[in-house]
């Protein structure tokens, strides 16, 4: 297991030194806010060489991810591809970039495929900004032929980068599936590919979620029959113990400092909010009360920690400071509130409310007191988490029967189905910078 | 005279006689008296074993199957014991306090309508709330273990209301004795 990160570490290395070749002379830099209208992409069919057109899966795939990558992003729009019909097709030695002008296109990809010693492929990628016909960028991905998506991952990566958006097309999703029987972890690309077990624990695995550097996982695990917070390193598959007795779960690594806050009722059969110094292990208790608190997640500062206490009768989601003062509630429609997960940006509180015994996904705008409501009248809508650039979330949902992993934009649009075996629980997405 | 000599004689005779035939007569008559033979066996056999003893004899998992501690129930989104549930919960004690060698493990589930994470909480808290409803009843605290599953681990699936009371549920588990 360890082996397959080594390789798949290895391959983005490979690829990142492959793709930092002094092609840096003509580059420019584009940058965009939201509300800005998405930028027009065509993105015609790639060339190939002969070898590379017998394996007519590397070309689709290819192609076809980073399609799939730019239309997920909501910055870029794509050009449809029956336009490129009205037009001369595309000669990469003599762009007519008039031509693309007249289909709407604002940036052009161009691209081509080589296949070499049957295994290796060669991705030669180009980036035009069709109203000046300047090259954006320009970058050759090379890599085996197992890591055709992650070419396309990291060929759409570099369009965020050079667009000023966050580059999360090659990050992962952590969640729980049950696939193999029982509840074990699993990652997979953001878009549900290439899934893979991660822990073979034979019991219960649960709330996974990711340290700030990818490299460790942190769950609770019923290994030993009682529910303790583990931390598991994806690349050495070391687990160690962070905390033990009573149940301990839903950690949270905070962005800033090596810290996390997490749920544990190891001082007497109540959940309350702890807050862990990785480095010294040093603990401090949030919440001292008999009811419920829980759920704790971190604001992208680290300053503030927002969580889900029954201390007004119902659970309600409250913002707190991270030495537990200034505690304010923040949800006050419906009686059941829980899930909080703050948008990596800052600006919005995502959560779950249960109304009339119907659990849907809400977001709540915490500058302007606004909420948008997601998911509406299908199954049960729970787990929400954010995606590295704000704009979308995962959730799970049974809407189709038994529970699965879905991902929807931060306004209710673009539902997508990431898994289809067994049931898919928990998903948190990783963290990038 | 002679004739009295021998009417004395005569009667002497068949007095003599008679005697001496009676004597035969008389003779001891058999008796029909069964003895008994017999001998006290030391009594040796087999003790029937104490319920303890057969207790002792039975791995966890057949105790556990017998069901001897019996689950009980709780309200949706609740976790205080139903008065339905209190005679359950002293039935369990009455066994317990019986087999006082017993160490247990309190585990609280919920139905599947909260999140992960509060039903975690919300378990822990059912489990709990048994613990000291036995503690109560003379079952000492280092005896029992609590655990909770949240919403992991239903006992049957279903989405109707019956489905959900049974799954809001403490389970007493033996994991010593």
């Amino acid at each position: 297991m360890g082996k397959f990160f080594k390789i798949g570490l290895l391959t983005i290395a490979l690829v990142i030194v492959l793709s930092s070749n002094s092609f840096s002379q003509e580059e420019i830099k584009v940058r965009i806010t939201e509300g800005i209208p998405m930028i027009p992409v065509a993105l015609p069919q790639f060339d190939y060489t002969e070898a590379s057109q017998v394996d007519g899966n590397v070309l689709k795939d290819l192609y076809e991810t980073i399609w799939d990558d730019l239309e997920y992003s909501r910055v870029f729009k794509l050009v449809p591809r029956q336009y490129f019909t009205y037009i001369g097709k595309l000669d990469q030695e003599n762009i007519v970039f008039k031509d693309w002008a007249s289909v709407q296109a604002r940036v052009l990809i161009t691209g081509k495929v080589e296949i070499t010693n049957g295994d290796r492929i060669i991705f030669s990628v180009k980036v035009y900004e069709v109203e000046t016909g300047k090259i954006i960028f320009k970058r050759n991905f090379a890599g085996r032929k197992e890591f055709t998506r992650l070419i396309a991952h990291r060929t759409s990566d570099e369009m965020m980068k050079h667009f000023g958006e966050k580059p999360y097309f090659t990050s992962k999703i952590v969640f729980v599936s049950t696939r193999d029987g029982n509840k074990e972890i699993y990652i997979m690309d953001y878009d549900g590919g290439r899934q893979k077990r991660i822990t073979f624990n034979s019991y219960i695995d649960l709330m996974p979620s990711w340290s700030k550097d990818g490299e460790n996982l942190l769950f609770t695990t019923y290994k030993k029959g009682i529910p303790d917070l583990v931390k598991f390193n994806l690349y050495s598959g070391k687990t160690d113990l962070i905390s033990s007795g009573g149940v301990n779960y839903r950690a949270d690594w905070s962005n800033e400092e090596d810290k996390l806050v997490y749920t544990s009722s190891k001082n007497g059969n109540n959940a309350e909010i702890y807050l862990r110094e990785m480095d010294s292990g040093k603990e401090k208790r949030l919440t001292f009360n008999r009811i419920i608190d829980s759920s704790p997640c971190w604001s992208p500062n680290g300053k503030e920690i927002a969580f889900t206490s029954q201390r007004s009768g119902t659970p309600q989601i409250y913002i707190m400071n991270e030495d537990g003062t200034n505690v304010r509630r923040i949800t006050y429609e419906g009686t059941y509130h829980d899930n909080p997960a703050w948008s990596p940006d800052g600006s919005r509180i995502t959560y779950v409310s249960r109304i009339e015994g119907r659990f849907d996904i809400y977001v709540l705008n915490i500058k302007n007191n606004s909420m948008t409501k997601l998911t509406e009248m299908s199954g049960r809508n729970e787990n929400p988490a954010w995606s590295p650039d704000s704009r979308h979330i995962i959730f799970t949902s049974n809407r189709t029967g038994n529970y699965q992993l879905y991902s929807i934009d931060y306004n209710g649009e673009n539902l997508i189905k990431l898994t289809r075996r067994g049931e898919n629980l928990m998903p948190k997405w990783q963290k990038i910078e | 005279m002679k004739r009295f000599l021998i009417v004395i004689l005569t009667v002497m005779l068949v007095v003599f006689l008679f005697n001496s035939c009676a004597k035969k007569v008389k003779t001891v008559p058999e008796t029909t008296k069964v003895e008994q033979v017999d001998e006290t066996a030391p009594k040796v056999e087999k003790p029937k074993l104490t319920e303890e003893e057969i207790f002792l004899q039975k791995s966890l998992d057949e105790i556990n199957k017998e069901g001897n501690l019996k689950k009980i129930n709780f309200d949706f989104d609740k976790y205080t014991i139903r008065e339905d549930m209190k005679g359950v919960l002293h039935k369990n004690a009455d066994w317990l306090l019986k087999h006082s060698s017993v160490v247990f493990s309190i585990a609280g589930h919920c139905d599947e309508r909260g999140t992960v994470e509060y039903n975690m909480a919300l378990g822990e808290k059912r489990a709990d709330a048994a613990m000291k409803y036995l503690l109560d009843l003379g079952i000492p605290a280092n005896r029992m273990k609590i655990v909770s599953f949240g919403k992991n681990n239903p006992l049957v699936k279903g989405v109707d209301e019956k489905t959900h009371f049974m799954n809001r549920r403490d389970e007493f588990i033996i994991v010593k004795k």
